[in-house]
C-alpha cells in the first residue's frame, strides 16, 4: 500500500456551538491530486486549517507523512497558500523576493539565515511564476493576481511533498491560471506531490485533479472522478445538472 | 565651536550615549509594533508602569520591583485579549492601559499622598542619566537587539502573516510573547530613564518614518534605527544649540525627518505617475 | 459559573460596596471650635499657633504633593462648604483658590488671603537676571512674581497678622487669645530672623544653587546672597541642557562644594548635578508642602526653617558659632 502523506482520523470542530465538522477521516496517498469542493460555510478551510495544525480539532487526529501532526517537525515537506488575503497588511514593506523567501524558513535551522542554495530556490521559484520582473516591488503596490503569484512562489519555494491551496486561482486572470495548473500538474506528475486544491471553480476542477473530495460539515464523497461521475448517489445529491458540469469536461 | 564646549560634560556624554542605545532599541522593536498594531502599546504600558509605581511605593517597596513583573503580567495580557476576546491590539491596549492609571490614581489616593510625587517616576530625564542607569541600558540595548538579529527571519514571517509562519515550524506562540515581554521590559527600564514622552515617540516615529520609504524589512529596520538615531543626535545638539528642552526637540526632530520622508515618497509617486 | 454561584457573589459584592461606602473619611470638628481649611503649610503652621484650642486647622493639599500642580477636587470644595474660614496666600500661590471659593454656597466662610498687602508690592525683591547668554539659568526675570513671600520672616510677621485679624472677624469673642497668640509668635519670627542675620553674616560663599526651583529670592534677598536654581518659579518648566551645563559652570566657578535640593521635587536632575559638579548635597525646603513623614513627625515652620538655617549655614561655609534654633 503506498505510503500515505496525509491522515485524517475523525476529526470534528465545534464553533459557538455549531458542528463545523463532524467525523471527517480521510487517506490520502502519495499522487493524489485532489479537488476539494463544497458549499459556502462546508467547513472546507477549517479542515485545512485543522490538518496544518494552526486550528485544533475539537477531537480526532490527524498524521502527516506517518506521524502525529504533535510530532511533526519536518514542515520543509509541506507548502500552504492560505485564503484570506485582505487579512495582510498593504502597507507591509516588502519586497516581492523577500516574502518568496519566508517559504524557505521552514527547512532552516536556528540560526535561520539564507544561503545561495535558497537563493537558487528563489530565483526557481520567482521564474516558474513569472514574477522574477517585479521581485524587487514592494507587495503593496501589486495587483491581486500578481499578489496571488507572489503568495503561490512562496508555498512552492521549498518543492514541497505536500501542497495545501486554499483558493489559488480566485484573484488570477484566464493566462495565469492555465500557467499555475499547468505547473500542479507537472508538480504532481513529476514528483507525486501531493495536492489539496479548496476551489469553488466546480466546472473546472475536472481537468486539474484526479480525486475530487465533497466536504459539507461530513465527507460526502471521496475518491476518483470516474467514480463521482458515475454514482447515482452523486446524482442525487447534485442533481444531474451539476454533477454533469463537473463530469463532461473530465 | 560653542556647542562642542558642551560636550565635555559628562550628563551630555550619557545623554548622547544612552540615547543612542535606547534609539536603537526602540526604533527596531517599534517597526515590528506599528506593523501589527501596537504602536500605542509603549504609551499603555507607560500607565500601566504608573499603576504600578503607586503599587510599589504603596507596598513600600521599591517601585522598580514591583513595576517589572506587573508590566510583563499586563503586556501579556494585551496579547491574550487580542486573541480571545476578538479586539485589535489598540482596543486591548486601552483597556490595559486604562486600568493602570486607574488603579494608580486609586491607591495614591488611599495611600494619603507619597514622598515624590508620583509622575516623576514617569519622567525620567535624558538629561539626568547615571552611570549605572547608562550600563542598565546598554545592557537591555544588546540583549534586545541580539533577541531580533538571531530570530530575524521568523519575526519576519510572523509579523507578514503569522499562520504562515506556524506552518512553516515556526514556534509564533513562544516568539510572540518573547517580544511582548522584551516589550514591556524596555518600556519600564528606558521610561525611567528617558520618560514616558520619549519611549513613545521612539516606538513610533522612526518606525512610520521607515515605513515611509523602506524597500524591504531589513531596510525598513536600518531606515528606522537610523531615522531614531538622527533625532536622539541631532535633538541633542539643536537643543544645545537653541536652548530648547531636549526630549520635546528629539521628538521633533523625528516629526521633521518624518515629514522629509513623507515628502520623499509623495515625490516618487509623483514621478512614476508621470 | 453557575448562575446561582453568579447571584450570590453579586450580591455579596454589592453588600461589601455599601458597607465600604458608608464608611467615609469625615473631618469631625469638636463642637464650639472654628473649622479652619489652610491651602500651605505655613498658613497652616500659622493658624494652629494663632488659633490654638478654638479651632480645628487642616491642610487641603495632601502630603507630599507639589502644590504648583495641584488641582483641587470635589471633596475639597465640600470640605470648604462646611468650613468656618479658609486660609490662602494669594492668587499668584494658589490660582486654583478662586475656583474653590467660588463653588462655596455656605455662606458662613470666612475668606484670609494671607499674602494681602505684600504682594506685588513685594515684587522688586526678585532679582532681574537678563537672559543674555546661553547658559543663563532660571529665574524669576521681572515679570514673574515670586509667590514664596513667606521665606522672608518679615512677610510671615505680616501674614500672622492679617490671619488674627481673620480671626478676630469671624471670632470676635477670642479676640485677647487670638491677639495674645499671635504676638507670642510673631515674636519667635523675630528671633527667627535674628538668628538668620547673624548666622549668615560672615560666610565665604554668598551665593547658593538650588536643583529645586525658585522659590528663595525673598530669602535672598533679605541676608544679602545670591540665589540660583534650575528650575523657574514652577517646577514644570524642564530645564534645558544648558541650564544644566550653566548651573554645573556656576558651581565649579563659584569653588562650591554643596547643591540644595528639595524634598518634593523628583531628585534625578540634583543628583546627576552634584556627580558632575563634585558637590554634596543639602536639603532645603521651601514648606509649602510636607511629606508625609514629617507631618508624622509634627514639624513646624519653626523647625523647618531653623533646619533650613542649619543647611545654608553649611552650604554657604559660614564661621561664628550658630545661635539656638
Amino acid at each position: 500500500m503506498p505510503a500515505s502523506i496525509i491522515e485524517a482520523l475523525n476529526l470534528s470542530f465545534r464553533y459557538n456551538g455549531i458542528d463545523v465538522l463532524q467525523d471527517v477521516s480521510f487517506i490520502a496517498v502519495k499522487g493524489d491530486y485532489i479537488g476539494l469542493v463544497g458549499p459556502n460555510g462546508s467547513g472546507k478551510t477549517t479542515l485545512i486549517r485543522i490538518l496544518l495544525g494552526i486550528a485544533g480539532p475539537l477531537s480526532g487526529r490527524v498524521r502527516l507523512f506517518g506521524q502525529d501532526l504533535g510530532d511533526f517537525s519536518d514542515w520543509s515537506r509541506i507548502g500552504y497558500l492560505p485564503q484570506s488575503f485582505p487579512s495582510f497588511n498593504p502597507y507591509f514593506p516588502s519586497t516581492v523576493e523577500e516574502i518568496v523567501s519566508l517559504g524557505r524558513l521552514s527547512g532552516k535551522r536556528f540560526p535561520k539565515h539564507l544561503d545561495r542554495s535558497d537563493h537558487e530556490a528563489i530565483d526557481r521559484a520567482l521564474h516558474l511564476l513569472n514574477i522574477d520582473p517585479i521581485r524587487n516591488a514592494l507587495i503593496g503596490e501589486l495587483s491581486g493576481g500578481q499578489k496571488q503569484r507572489v503568495l503561490i512562489a512562496r508555498a512552492i519555494v521549498n518543492n514541497p511533498d505536500l501542497l495545501i491551496l486554499d483558493e489559488p486561482t480566485a484573484a488570477l486572470d484566464p493566462e495565469a491560471r492555465e500557467h499555475f495548473f499547468t505547473l500542479l500538474r507537472r508538480l504532481n506528475a513529476d514528483r507525486g506531490t501531493v495536492i489539496i486544491l479548496v476551489t469553488h471553480d466546480v466546472g473546472s476542477i475536472g481537468e486539474y485533479a484526479n480525486k475530487l473530495m465533497y466536504v459539507d460539515r461530513r465527507i460526502h464523497f471521496f475518491g476518483s472522478f470516474e467514480d463521482f461521475c458515475s454514482s447515482d448517489r452523486m446524482t442525487s445529491l447534485f442533481g444531474a445538472n451539476s454533477q454533469h458540469i463537473i463530469c463532461h469536461r473530465h | 565651536m560653542y556647542i562642542f564646549e558642551y560636550l565635555q560634560y559628562g550628563f551630555i556624554q550619557r545623554a548622547l550615549l544612552c540615547g543612542s542605545f535606547i534609539a536603537l532599541l526602540c526604533s527596531t522593536l517599534g517597526v515590528l509594533l506599528v506593523l501589527r498594531r501596537f504602536s500605542l502599546i509603549g504609551d499603555g504600558l507607560a500607565h500601566v508602569t504608573f499603576g504600578s509605581v503607586a503599587l510599589g511605593l504603596f507596598l513600600r517597596v521599591y517601585p522598580l520591583y514591583v513595576s517589572l513583573p506587573v508590566v510583563m503580567l499586563s503586556s501579556l495580557g494585551i496579547l491574550k485579549l487580542t486573541q480571545r476576546a476578538r479586539l485589535y491590539g489598540d482596543a486591548a491596549i486601552g483597556i490595559v492601559s486604562s486600568v493602570g492609571i486607574a488603579g494608580g490614581v486609586l491607591l495614591a489616593s488611599v495611600a494619603g499622598g507619597f514622598n515624590v510625587d508620583l509622575f516623576s517616576y514617569l519622567f525620567g530625564n535624558i538629561l539626568a542619566i547615571g552611570k549605572e542607569e547608562l550600563y542598565l541600558s546598554i545592557a537591555l540595548s544588546i540583549a534586545v537587539l541580539a533577541v531580533i538579529v538571531l530570530y530575524f527571519q521568523e519575526i519576519f514571517s510572523m509579523t507578514f502573516d503569522e499562520e504562515f509562519a506556524r506552518v512553516s515550524g515556526i514556534a509564533t506562540e513562544r516568539l510572540n510573547t518573547l517580544l511582548v515581554l522584551l516589550t514591556a521590559i524596555t518600556v519600564v527600564l528606558s521610561m525611567n530613564v528617558v520618560g514616558i514622552m520619549l519611549i513613545s515617540a521612539l516606538l513610533i516615529l522612526p518606525a512610520v518614518t521607515a515605513l515611509q520609504l523602506a524597500r524591504g524589512f531589513r531596510t525598513a529596520m536600518l531606515i528606522s534605527a537610523s531615522a531614531a538615531l538622527a533625532s536622539v543626535v541631532g535633538g541633542i545638539f539643536i537643543s544645545l544649540a537653541l536652548n530648547l528642552p531636549t526630549g520635546a526637540t528629539i521628538v521633533l526632530t523625528n516629526f521633521v525627518l518624518f515629514l522629509f520622508a513623507f515628502a520623499i515618497r509623495n515625490l516618487r509617486h509623483r514621478r512614476l505617475a508621470s | 459559573m453557575g448562575r446561582q454561584t453568579f447571584c450570590r457573589l453579586s450580591v455579596l459584592f454589592l453588600l461589601c460596596f455599601l458597607v465600604l461606602s458608608c464608611q467615609g473619611k469625615g473631618t469631625a470638628t469638636a463642637p464650639g471650635r472654628l473649622a479652619v481649611v489652610t491651602t500651605l503649610f505655613p498658613l497652616y503652621d500659622f493658624a494652629k499657633n494663632v488659633a490654638g484650642e478654638r479651632a480645628d486647622v487642616s491642610l487641603l493639599l495632601p502630603p507630599g504633593i507639589e502644590p504648583h500642580g495641584f488641582e483641587p477636587r470635589p471633596a475639597d470644595i465640600v470640605r470648604l462648604n462646611a468650613a468656618d474660614l479658609f486660609i490662602y496666600t494669594s492668587p499668584y500661590m494658589e490660582p486654583w483658590a478662586q475656583v474653590l471659593i467660588k463653588g462655596v454656597q455656605s455662606g458662613k466662610l470666612e475668606v484670609i488671603q494671607a499674602g494681602s498687602g505684600i504682594l506685588p508690592e513685594g515684587n522688586p525683591s526678585v532679582p532681574a537676571h537678563r537672559h543674555e547668554r546661553r547658559d543663563q539659568v532660571a529665574s524669576g526675570g521681572p515679570e514673574a512674581v515670586d509667590p514664596h513671600i513667606w521665606l522672608d520672616f518679615a512677610n510671615a510677621v505680616k501674614m500672622v497678622e492679617t490671619i488674627r485679624d481673620g480671626f478676630i472677624r469671624k471670632d470676635p469673642a477670642g479676640r485677647e487669645i487670638y491677639e495674645k497668640n499671635a504676638a507670642d509668635y510673631t515674636e519667635k519670627l523675630k528671633a527667627l530672623d535674628e538668628q538668620y542675620r547673624k548666622g549668615l553674616q560672615s560666610c565665604e560663599k554668598r551665593i547658593i544653587v538650588n536643583g529645586g526651583h525658585f522659590a528663595f529670592a525673598y530669602m535672598a534677598k533679605r541676608y544679602g546672597f545670591r540665589y540660583v536654581s534650575v528650575y523657574g518659579i514652577s517646577p514644570d518648566a524642564e530645564p534645558t541642557a544648558a541650564n544644566l551645563a550653566g548651573i554645573t559652570k556656576i558651581l565649579r566657578e563659584n569653588g562650591l562644594r554643596f547643591l540644595f535640593h528639595e524634598e518634593l521635587i523628583n531628585p534625578k536632575v540634583a543628583q546627576m548635578l552634584s556627580k558632575e559638579a563634585g558637590v554634596a548635597l543639602l536639603k532645603l525646603q521651601p514648606a509649602h508642602n510636607l511629606s508625609k513623614e514629617q507631618l508624622d513627625r509634627n514639624e513646624s515652620f519653626l523647625s523647618l526653617m531653623g533646619e533650613n538655617l542649619k543647611n545654608l549655614r553649611t552650604g554657604m561655609q559660614c564661621q561664628q558659632a550658630s545661635s539656638k534654633p
